[in-house]
């Protein structure tokens, strides 16, 4: 009581203190059983701050069975998004690389029937590559090599009028400073990841969802996957993406769907960090190539032209190793322009 | 950890530390300190802690020798000499530590620049002047030496203490009143680093990260002026959490920044920004060079060497040193020419505080002197500072995310304000918000790899 009168504010702080870590300790099986902490660098409570920017908050604890329930679904649904979509695709070569047990006949223009047999992984991430968060490059190249064998041709400016962008805050420099926001529509945000990207409400435009609905797309770019880095593994991340591409194409089954490779961090911040570095950021871009059909979903990667000869983001592009400087995305939009696909009712004429 | 506003100071290394010192005897708590300082410094900058400890010991041995020849009731001529020339032995030491590992620094490895040096070497200095003036008044003790020299609040970026604000031959009062107000202006200061300068911190990295020649004038403004609110509170903040430790343990309020955007001239302005740097060059460098008690040329002098130094001092790019002449110049000319009407007409003096210093600030970080004219480009158009790929509407955006942080960074700046809080820091909904502030601060601390004080390597 004494002290309650002489040092409120150390005992409010202490209370709240303890309050917060009783929450987390409480959580930690539960709701908070996904939050890392290092016990020798931070206290216990830190981990309901962190959940809260996965949107997980302490309330929820209380109904934590049905969330539980609930992200189980969830999981559940990104593991097995293997299905093709009902609408009969067009045949396409079928990689021979492809290490499906399917039997994955020669390709045959007539068989309409065919669907793309997606590459299942050549194998699975070990525990020590999850806990040091390293991305498993579990696919290998096969789906980069699928991808490539696509002939893209050059475009100019009004081809994207129909298209949609979305990504993080690479892309919104794409849209701040190249004059392609004056063709394509832009949903965009500083730290989007691919886990948000269907629920997103972008400021002032409203969701992903919202704007399928409101319009018609030809072509859907996406490039999200640097802030995913070092949050699980290739695979769970892979499955996500699926889903949202599936999801995507499902809502828009019209578009082209244009994965981009998540652009490579420069070599200065390969070398020094263990989680924003170009080998899992590479692992991580096999793993989305083989979802290219190269028919309705394609994968493009624009490493091929802001990246030096080792591989890494060319270090006069950038100040901050990982963005591109706003007069250098004008590269990336030269690169976009010679990577246009064919419309498809001219294929269908050509067949 | 050596960082305040890190989750590893915060609930690991304070908690136990205070703890510690709170549950030992009063006359023990110096030890405490002391061996908690170089634990805490041995764990940020291991390499180099033999630097500060070895620098602190020689200093206390000149100290020791130089006291000793200045005992007794009649001293003698031979002794004032030897006195001076420990005096002089001291300070050249000093420096020539200093100067060797900013060399080393610079033209080496930036990693070769020991943490803090630049504040503990200054510190030295002024320890070895104020006993030879005999501002001492008691002999100084081995253990409030090192302590002077090593204490954790202090170690890494200041305040620079003097000997004797640090009172170590009182006893102590640390009552649970006292602590509690030094935690006070602690959150205060924490909440002004992590919710305000950090999240400035990002405009500023956000317009490097788009390249200078491509942001819009009412750009390049706005990120003068969050510049300037970035350094200002991630300074002050610091400054604040350093004394309200300080407060906690026992000590004095060391105050390092009254309200210096308020000021009406540039000179005022470095009176009341860092403080404590301002009066170690007034008083080791300024006054015994002849201060302003000479004739006009030795004055320019005087002024243009103390800011030649104020500049080398900051760091190690030509641009510091282009930063520290431009002030010498600035407060030259209002010493000589029209300082005497921006006194006069307040609204003038402030107006040209509030366009100078920001722009001042954008040649203290812009460490590239190519970079440097481009960003004046920027921010003067017509001058000939065409961008590339300039967006123009780049600032409303900005203005939209950043907003909220520039006008909590203006009403802070009011001195009134500031009043406001002290006076009433009993006040239960001043509680609430220092809470509220804490708690924020630790969200953001936790969420996000906070980024470290930029005062930190000198």
């Amino acid at each position: 009581m004494k002290y309650l009168k002489k040092c409120p504010l150390l005992v409010l702080l202490l209370s709240t203190g303890l309050l917060f870590s009783i929450i987390a300790i409480c959580g930690r099986t539960g709701i908070y059983a996904g939050q890392e902490y290092d016990p020798l660098k931070a206290p216990v409570l830190s981990v309901m701050f962190t959940a809260m920017n996965d949107d997980i908050y302490p309330w929820q604890m209380l109904q934590s069975e049905s969330i539980e329930a609930g992200n189980q679904t969830v999981e559940i649904g990104g593991e097995v998004p293997q299905e093709e979509p009902e609408k009969p695709d067009k045949p396409l070569p079928s990689p021979e690389v492809t290490p499906t047990p399917l039997p994955s006949p020669s390709p045959t223009p007539e068989a309409e029937q065919i669907p793309f047999e997606r590459p299942e992984p050549l194998r699975e991430s070990t525990y020590d590559e999850y806990i040091n968060h390293i991305s498993a490059d579990i696919y290998g190249d096969v789906g980069i090599l699928h991808a490539a064998d696509y002939e893209f041709i050059q475009v100019d400016e009004s081809y994207f009028d129909d298209a949609l962008f979305i990504g993080d805050s690479r892309t919104v420099g794409l849209r701040d400073y190249t004059d392609l926001s004056g063709h394509a529509d832009f949903y965009c945000e500083t730290s989007l990841t691919i886990y948000k990207v269907m629920e997103e409400n972008f400021k002032g435009q409203g969701t992903i969802p919202d704007a399928l609905a409101s319009k018609d797309y030809g072509k859907i770019y996406l490039m999200v996957g640097i802030n995913e880095l070092g949050r699980g593994t290739t695979e769970d991340f892979m499955a996500k993406y699926t889903e949202v591409i599936d999801t995507l194409h499902e809502l828009e089954p019209e578009a082209k769907i244009m994965i981009q490779g998540i652009m490579r961090v420069s070599g200065k911040k390969n070398e020094s960090d263990a989680i924003f570095n170009n080998s899992n950021i590479n692992a991580r871009n096999h793993a989305i190539a083989t979802l290219a059909d190269n028919e309705t979903i394609f994968y493009i990667d624009v490493n091929e032209v802001v990246c030096d000869e080792e591989g890494n983001l060319n270090a006069e592009y950038t100040f901050d190793q990982i963005h591109l400087l706003g007069k250098y995305n004008d590269l990336w939009k030269q690169f976009l322009l010679s990577h246009g696909t064919e419309e498809r009712e001219i294929t269908d004429d050509g067949q | 950890m050596v960082s305040f506003s890190g989750l590893e100071f915060l609930f690991r290394f304070l908690p136990i530390f205070l703890v510690v010192y709170f549950v030992t005897p009063l006359r023990y708590r110096e030890c405490v300190l002391l061996v908690g300082s170089i634990v805490f410094y041995a764990v940020g900058e291991p390499l180099f802690i033999p630097v500060l400890i070895i620098a602190a010991i020689l200093n206390y041995l000149l100290d020791r020798k130089e006291w000793e020849l200045g005992e007794g009731f009649s001293i003698h001529e031979w002794q004032k000499e030897a006195r001076k020339k420990y005096l002089i032995g001291a300070v050249v030491l000093d420096v020539i530590i200093l100067v060797v590992f900013k060399l080393l620094g610079t033209f080496v490895d930036n990693a070769l620049l020991p943490l803090g040096i630049s504040f503990y070497i200054f510190k030295m200095i002024s320890f070895q002047v104020d006993v030879y003036r005999r501002e001492i008044l008691v002999q100084p003790k081995f253990r409030y030496v090192m302590l002077y020299f090593v204490m954790f609040p202090q170690v890494v970026s200041g305040p620079i203490m003097r000997y004797n604000e640090g009172e170590f031959d009182l006893e102590r009062t640390c009552g649970p009143e006292q602590f509690e107000d030094g935690l006070k202006y602690f959150v205060l200061g924490l909440g002004m680093k992590v919710l305000l300068a950090d999240r400035l911190a990002i405009l500023w990295n956000d317009l490097q990260m788009i390249g200078f020649q491509s942001i819009s004038t009412p750009l390049a403004w706005m990120g003068a002026a969050g510049y300037s609110m970035q350094l200002y509170f991630d300074f002050w903040g610091y400054s604040l959490m350093s004394s309200g430790l300080m407060v906690m343990l026992g000590y004095n309020f060391i105050e390092n920044f009254n309200h210096p955007y308020a000021s009406k001239s540039i000179g005022e302005f470095y009176r009341r920004w860092h403080m404590t740097l301002g009066s170690w060059f007034r008083d080791y460098v300024y006054i015994p060079l002849g201060g302003s008690r000479c004739d006009k040329k030795k004055l320019v002098f005087n002024l243009a060497l103390v800011w030649l130094l104020t500049g080398i001092w900051h760091g190690n790019g030509i641009n510091y040193i282009i930063w520290g002449s431009i002030l010498g110049i600035l407060i030259i000319l209002e010493k000589l020419f029209y300082g005497k009407y921006l006194s006069k007409i307040p609204v003038l003096g402030r107006l040209y505080v509030l366009l100078v210093i920001p722009l001042t600030w954008v040649v203290f970080a812009i460490t590239d002197p190519g970079q440097l004219g481009i960003y004046f480009g920027r921010l003067f158009p017509f001058l000939g500072g065409a961008g590339i790929a300039v967006n123009q509407q780049d600032f409303i955006r900005y203005a939209q995310n950043y907003g909220i942080f520039f006008l909590a960074g203006i009403v802070l700046c009011i001195p009134t304000v500031f009043r406001f809080f002290e006076k009433h820091k009993k006040n239960p909904l001043m509680l609430v918000f220092l809470l509220v502030i804490f708690w924020c601060s630790i969200y953001f601390a936790s969420s996000s790899a906070g980024n470290p004080f930029m005062y930190l390597n000198f």
